[in-house]
């Protein structure tokens, strides 16, 4: 199952009071909820499984669901309670994200409890990132969050069915861990893009029969069903390890007596700040060492990796310090 | 090889011109299907801002009821400026505020997708966010397909009907249109700005859902073009048209010229206060009649922009309703072309002396030598300044001087512009023949 | 009319980037558009530069053109103004990327 928030991706917010207003011309899907899409299209084929999508959102967002029916996936949209303005639909459902996740949940029971969630990280429209998290609890499913990939595990014969996924971390580094299921798994929007649907999906979605009922459930064409996958005891296996913690500068209070005197040296207000360095280097090779002459002549090198790196951990969790920036 | 998908008619390109072909071969019951490359209709599409609905009485009754309007223009303003002055012929009508209307300012993101869903609702199949990449021959040479940017098909029908616009690659790819001719087009570039509805009625003098439609000359430093500015609903549209060739000798930036343009004296106040939503650019065939292309080979019709068909004569920038008379003709042509079975250039003459029959290619043909008068170099250059001069020397009180006569004051004010009496007599009788 | 200015510079007090975030665009992966700087070296008019409204084709030090293509109308003005044939690759994004004009 793929939980997709479908919504403006640039909602206009307003600076003062802080309201979001959305434009029902600018709804589309994230990078991150693309994203989830697509691993769940590669998970499915590796286990011969299927996907269901499923959606909140108003008749609105309709042409972009016909869409991701073009990739031949089920799609079960909730109609929300008042379609009629288009600006504030969501309004209660984002404030309250637990009650979408129970919603998510209570629209996909007829297709039988999922083996995998995955989610985008969060919605444009000001989002959180809670919903996934809510979505494990209601389903007693393990969580994995943030994710950038997330890999199907051959199993071996009668294995359970695992998950390979990773994770980023601060400085560059990586997190990989693996996922057993049933589980709940958000992606951020990189690594990889939704692929396009064909002509001919793209043509029996726009068949006038409906294409999301009312209802809101809808099956173009479904992919085979054949193999429900066996779930093992719902946890992410961790191996003993210690928690990456980049390292903490000190620095000392500001003494002064004066408040006035402290709050000028916390908040730095009154120093004179190094005015911008601006260069012109010839070619990319040029750009990156100035780049990281900087760096290091601002101390911030000696994180690199190599340097001084956070002992290996035993177990499925592995801290990969090849620091991948993408 | 690819899958192939079989209907009566491939169109593409779901603008006006696009829809109106769809939804003239769904209701004859044909099998269409329309091609977009947006996610939406519309949605890659920017204009000025007003469409003149005539042309939709005969296609959707009672049309005025359920088209998305910004507002219904019952003023039309047409000014001539330099720097500092401003004339205007200002023509208001409350006639043009009822039904059966003359003309409404609409976005097209909204009337690309209404005309469109006319289409849908009648049967035709709207595929979107698919690019048609290139033509499908068959050994004779005839079209009978299109290839998309889309795996596993393609789409093949007797007929395609190239709707897509003033870049048309498909009418390029049968050889119709040269690859680029950058002196039959303009640019477009536009500015959409906030401002409140309570101060567009104020400010330009109308009610609620009335709106103006103003066309400005002289307000382009002295490149061949002209500006324009429409009322929407809660927006003002505002925005110059550019000759390609010139604006690129110019080196002058785009949206410098719309900034010149707000900034104009008669202008500024009536966007004071307003803030930028959305810019946006377009180019324009304006070729005119003389520009057009053939418009039909074997297997194949163009329509709307793709072949040319706007009206930007000046005093005119209409471009939706050709596109609709022409893309609604291609439709009902490709139909009795299919009754008959002969879909060859031959078969599907009926279109051009259809268009030649109506508004579409009659007021191009009256209109085919404005295009160069509108965009001469006097007309945009010195009558401007000429005309605005001639008025500020007939109202400007000189007492105790005496009034100059009419004449004497037009010699005087054609010498200071380089102009011939000669010539202003000439150009006017041009005007009065190609307008007139 | 008033001072000329060159350069994509500052009107009405927003700048050019302001401009350009006005408008939505769906960055595809692939550039639709390419440009060959190395044929931009021989160009005298570069009049793609002050013509794109865009403002997508910055000059380089060198005399070639650095193009980039996310942000762009998908007008054709310059291909069309470009006198130099083959120095740009024009192609309209991959369906569903690129502008999308939400008050054209
Ligand atoms: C600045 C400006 C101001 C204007 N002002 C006015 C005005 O006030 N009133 C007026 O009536 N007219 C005006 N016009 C003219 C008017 O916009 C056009 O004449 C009209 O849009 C033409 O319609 P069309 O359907 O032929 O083409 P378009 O509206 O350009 O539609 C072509 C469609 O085809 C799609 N397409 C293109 N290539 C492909 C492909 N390969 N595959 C799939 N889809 C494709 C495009 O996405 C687009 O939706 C103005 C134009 C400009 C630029
Ligand atoms: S793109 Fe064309 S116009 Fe621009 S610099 Fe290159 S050759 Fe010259
Ligand atoms: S198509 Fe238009 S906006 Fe895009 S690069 Fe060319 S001139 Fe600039």
């Amino acid at each position: 199952m793929v939980c997709l928030r479908i919504t403006d991706l640039r909602p206009a917010v307003d600076p003062l009071v802080g309201t979001v207003t959305r434009d029902r011309l600018g709804v589309g899907l994230t990078p991150a909820d693309g994203a989830a899409l697509e691993h769940a299209l590669r998970i499915a084929d590796a286990w011969s499984g299927r996907v269901v999508v499923v959606c909140v959102g108003p008749e609105s967002v309709e042409p972009v669901l016909r869409d991701v029916v073009a990739l031949g996936v089920s799609v079960v949209r909730v109609p929300l309670g008042d379609e009629g303005d288009g600006h504030r639909y969501v309004a209660e459902l984002v404030e309250d994200e637990r009650a979408l996740a129970r919603t998510l949940v209570a629209a996909i029971a007829p297709f039988g409890r999922p083996d995998l969630v995955l989610c985008g990280d969060r919605s444009a429209d000001r989002g959180t990132g809670a919903v996934p998290a809510y979505l494990a609890h209601e389903l007693g499913a393990s969580q994995a969050l943030g994710l950038v990939s997330v890999v199907a595990e051959s199993a071996l014969d009668g294995a359970p069915w695992t998950l390979l996924v990773e994770r980023r971390l601060d400085g560059g580094w990586r997190e990989r861990l693996r996922v057993s299921l049933p589980a709940v798994c958000s992606v951020e929007g990189a690594g990889v893009r939704l692929r396009r649907a064909s002509l001919s999906g793209a043509l029996a979605a726009t068949d006038p029969t409906p294409a999301a009922g009312s209802t809101g459930t809808t099956s173009a064409a479904v992919a085979s069903a054949a193999n429900p996958i066996t779930a093992g005891p719902g946890s992410i296996h961790v191996g003993p390890t210690r928690p990456f913690t980049p390292r903490t500068r000190i620095l000392a209070a500001p003494a002064d007596p004066d408040p006035r005197v402290r709050l000028l040296e916390l908040t730095g207000a009154l120093v004179a700040h190094d005015p911008p360095t601006v260069l012109h280097p010839a070619d990319a090779s040029e750009a990156a060492d100035l780049l990281l002459a900087f760096l290091s002549r601002h101390g911030y090198m000696d994180e690199i990796p190599g340097a001084t790196r956070p002992s290996p951990v035993d177990g499925d969790v592995e801290i990969d310090g090849d620091g991948q920036a993408r | 090889m690819p899958e192939q998908i079989e209907f009566d008619a491939v169109v593409v390109g779901a603008g006006p011109a696009g829809a109106s072909a769809a939804l003239a071969l769904a209701r004859a019951g044909r099998s269409v299907v329309l091609v977009e490359r947006g996610p939406f209709p519309g949605s890659k599409n920017v204009y000025g801002g007003v469409v003149y609905g005539r042309v939709l009485d005969d296609i959707v009754p009672n049309w005025w009821e359920e088209v998305p309007v910004e507002r219904w223009v019952v003023r039309r303003s047409t000014m001539m400026m330099t720097g500092t002055q401003s004339l205007s012929v200002d023509f208001r009508s409350q006639a043009w505020g009822s039904a059966p209307y003359n003309g409404m300012t609409t976005l097209r993101c909204h009337f690309d997708a209404w005309l469109a869903g006319k289409a849908t609702d009648a049967g035709a199949r709207l595929v979107t966010s698919t690019v048609a990449t290139g033509l499908i021959r068959d050994s004779a040479g005839r079209v009978v397909g299109v290839r998309t940017d889309r795996d596993g098909a393609e789409l093949r029908a007797p007929v395609v009907i190239a709707c897509d616009g003033v870049n048309s690659f498909l009418a390029k790819e049968a050889g119709l249109l040269p690859r680029a001719e950058a002196s039959h087009h303009t640019l477009g570039v536009k500015e959409v700005l906030d401002l409140p509805p309570g101060a567009i009625n104020e400010r330009f003098g109308v009610q609620d859902h009335e709106g103006v439609d103003m066309e400005i000359l002289g307000c382009t430093r002295g490149i061949p073009g002209g500006g324009f500015l429409y009322t929407n609903a809660d927006t003002v549209s505002i925005g110059v048209v550019v000759s390609l060739p010139e604006l690129a000798a110019s080196g002058v930036r785009p949206e410098a010229l719309i900034a010149d343009l707000k900034a104009h004296p008669t202008i500024a106040p009536l966007l004071a206060g307003s803030t930028l939503r959305e810019y946006g650019a377009h180019l324009i065939p304006e070729g005119g009649y003389d520009t057009m292309p053939v418009l039909a080979a074997d297997g194949l019709l163009i329509a709307g922009d793709a072949g040319a068909m706007t009206l930007a004569a000046g005093l005119w920038l209409e471009g939706v309703n050709f596109a609709i008379g022409s893309g609604y003709a291609a439709g009902r042509a490709v139909d009795r072309a299919l009754s008959k079975g002969d879909c060859t250039a031959k078969g599907l003459a009926s279109y051009r002396a259809d268009l030649e029959g109506q508004f579409v290619l009659a007021d191009h043909k009256r209109l085919r030598k404005a295009p160069s008068l509108v965009l001469s170099e006097r007309v945009q250059q010195r009558y401007p300044g000429l005309i605005c001069d001639l008025a500020e020397g007939m109202f400007t009180v000189t007492n105790p001087t005496p009034k100059a006569g009419a004449l004497a004051l037009t010699r005087q004010v054609a010498a200071r512009h380089g102009v011939k009496l000669r010539q202003l007599a000439g150009d006017t009788l041009r005007g009065l023949r190609i307008f007139g | 009319m008033s001072a000329v200015m060159p350069g994509a510079g500052k009107w009405d007090g927003i700048s050019f980037a302001q401009r350009m975030a006005t408008v939505d665009f769906r960055i595809g992966a692939r550039a639709h558009i390419a440009v060959d700087s190395d044929i931009c070296r021989s160009c005298t008019t570069k009049a793609c530069v002050s013509a794109c409204p865009a403002n997508l084709f910055a000059p380089t030090a060198d005399g070639g053109i650095l193009f980039n293509y996310e942000e762009c109308f998908e007008c054709g003005t310059c291909y069309m103004v470009c006198n130099s044939e083959g120095a740009i690759t024009w192609t309209y994004p991959d369906g569903g990327h690129g502008v999308v004009f939400h008050h054209g």
